[in-house]
């Protein structure tokens, strides 16, 4: 499998403040990737760093094998950075134009990604007149202007519409399934992320706290809610510090699921009396709040065990 | 590469109505009108004939070409300059940029625009000298006369004066990437002008130049004018031309060098 962006020992350090903190991670090219975190967690450096922005203090970072900056594998990327800005004077077409040239790209169809992005109606309007969600789209058609192999999208629907966040979701999932396209995609909503990415880090600090499939660490993270019409205490004094409380009547057993039928054996030899035993599947915001040592608040869904 | 920059960079520009009539059209236009208005005057309101009056066009062009890069015109060169160079800070539009082409690329392409842009600012002003004495002598009855200086010396003072004028540039680069601002680029080159054109009147009165007024870029174009536009170089010694064009080209490239060095080392956290 090849790596589309490799980061190696990364750090980046503003004065005191350490962005990233000797940070490691290899994306792999194809897919979605998502990388998650809270404001300040890196991810923007991260970027910036690959796209070649920003140096790093120390580490390495690598686009397609090719040191971060490299013209050559950057001209098989495409990216939107933040809130994307345009010269004011510009209109879309002529920002589309001027990227195109900039990146030698002969032939761009700059007709054909305004429509996609839903702007022909504005195609010829100066962007200074733009909504936050005109930008954002304007973006993502200069990302994806060029016909790269890697897109990196940060923040991509923020300041959207929920019609147009479907829309570029949609887009996105297309070009990445369709068109073979890798997207590495940053975002705070974690809903976005669980639609579109396949896999995802998590940061916090300048660190990757988790990695793995949107499934994998999710599924990782379930746990077995057994309701008792028997004392709590006994199943609980077999479960030890795996399991706890969840109301009168119920445990939350912290096993792994090919332990699920030995457990609930020993659980039944030990008398307690199991009414009903389902896997309560922790979702992406309760993964990702737990890697920041954060607790989830809201109910989490359950699946039958 | 480059030729990709450079493409996208003209085309910005060409679309930057502002920068492109502030600081490439403008200085040219109000010498046009200034002249025009001198002789409308003097035909309308003075109403005094001018016998024997003749306009040299070589020598006003030269003179006009002469004073292309004067403190006053290089303040609208350096807008225009300006907000090339440090637009992509002030819009904070590098995001976009960077990473689609190198920053050698990026920054040379700018300065050859520059480059181009102040060219054709010269170009204009050639013109509409031409256009304004051609029309003042005929408002005024004026005879055009042929003249001493040529083509060559019309060439010379151009490229000298475009050297200068780039010797500016160079430095509005240095200062707009440190700063990252359009505004600070034109108030540092517009001092140093100033106090270039101070210093030259200052050090340039002893007979023989010195190292430390050759040292100095206007001094250097003001002598190499001198140089070019006197007929055949009769009677001048060529060897401080040489050295002041030396100097001159030195400054050019040592500020673009640094510019572009400065530039290659930089974080862009916001932009």
């Amino acid at each position: 499998m090849s790596i589309a962006l490799e980061a190696t020992g990364l750090t980046k350090t503003y004065g005191a403040v350490r962005a990233l903190d000797d940070f490691s991670i290899a994306i792999p090219a194809g897919g979605v990737f998502g990388v998650l975190g809270p404001n300040g967690a890196g991810k923007s450096t991260l970027f910036r760093i690959a796209l070649g922005l920003v140096r790093p203090t120390s580490g390495t970072a690598r686009l397609f094998g090719a040191p971060a900056g490299d013209v050559a594998a950057l001209r098989r990327v495409g990216a939107m950075i933040e809130t994307p800005r345009y010269p004011p004077y510009l209109t879309a077409r002529d920002t589309l134009r001027m990227l195109a040239l900039e990146s030698g790209f002969q032939n761009p169809d700059i007709a054909a990604w305004l429509e996609r992005v839903s702007l022909t109606h504005a195609a010829d309007r100066a962007t200074s007149g733009f909504s936050v969600g005109m930008k954002q789209r304007l973006g993502l058609a200069a990302a994806f202007l060029t016909r790269p192999e890697l897109v990196i999208l940060d923040e991509p629907t923020s300041g959207m519409d929920p019609a147009g966040i479907q829309e570029i979701r949609a887009l996105i999932v297309d070009l990445a399934r369709h068109e073979g396209v890798t997207v590495i995609l940053a975002s705070h909503q974690l809903d976005e992320v669980k639609r579109v990415c396949d896999r995802v880090a998590i940061l916090s600090h300048g660190r990757v706290v988790a990695e793995g499939g949107v499934a994998e660490l999710t599924a990782g993270e379930a746990r077995l809610r057994l309701t008792l019409a028997s004392p709590l205490a006994p199943v609980l004094a077999v479960l030890a510090d795996r399991g706890q409380a969840d109301g009168p009547d119920a445990v939350l057993a912290d096993i792994p699921r090919a332990e699920a039928p030995a457990v609930i054996r020993a659980l039944v030899e030990a008398g307690a009396e199991i009414v009903e035993a389902r896997w309560r599947e922790v979702d992406l915001e309760g993964v990702y709040l737990k890697s920041l040592g954060q607790t989830p608040t809201a109910a989490a869904p359950e699946g039958a065990a | 590469m480059l030729a990709d920059a450079i493409a996208a960079e003209r085309f910005r520009l060409l679309r930057d109505r502002s920068a492109l009539f502030w600081g490439f059209g403008f200085a040219p236009l109000v010498g046009f009108i200034l002249a025009m208005g001198g002789d409308l005057f003097v035909r309308t309101i003075i109403k005094r004939p001018m016998p024997g009056a003749t306009v040299d066009l070589a020598a006003q062009v030269i003179k006009a070409l002469g004073n292309g890069a004067s403190t006053m015109a290089a303040l609208f060169l350096m807008i225009g300059a300006a907000s090339i160079l440090a637009g992509d800070y002030r819009w904070e539009t590098w995001r976009l940029r960077t990473p689609r082409n190198s920053r050698f690329n990026l920054l040379a392409a700018k300065l050859i625009v520059i480059g181009e842009a102040i060219m054709w600012s010269l170009v204009l002003t050639v013109a509409l000298t031409l256009a304004a004495a051609v029309i003042g002598a005929g408002i005024n009855g004026k005879a055009i006369v042929a003249s001493t200086l040529g083509l060559s010396e019309i060439a010379g003072v151009f490229v000298v004066t475009w050297l200068e004028a780039m010797s500016l540039a160079a430095l509005a680069a240095c200062v707009a990437v440190v700063a990252r601002s359009p505004m600070a680029a034109v108030v540092v080159c517009l001092v140093v002008r100033f106090v270039q054109s101070i210093l030259a009147a200052t050090l340039g009165m002893t007979p023989e130049p010195t190292w430390k007024a050759l040292a100095i870029p206007a001094y250097d174009a003001d002598l190499l004018r001198a140089f070019v536009s006197a007929p055949s170089h009769a009677g001048m010694d060529g060897g401080p031309a040489g050295w002041a064009l030396l100097v001159l080209l030195g400054w050019i490239a040592a500020l673009t060098a640094g510019a572009i060095v400065l530039f290659q080392q930089q974080d862009l956290t916001r932009e």
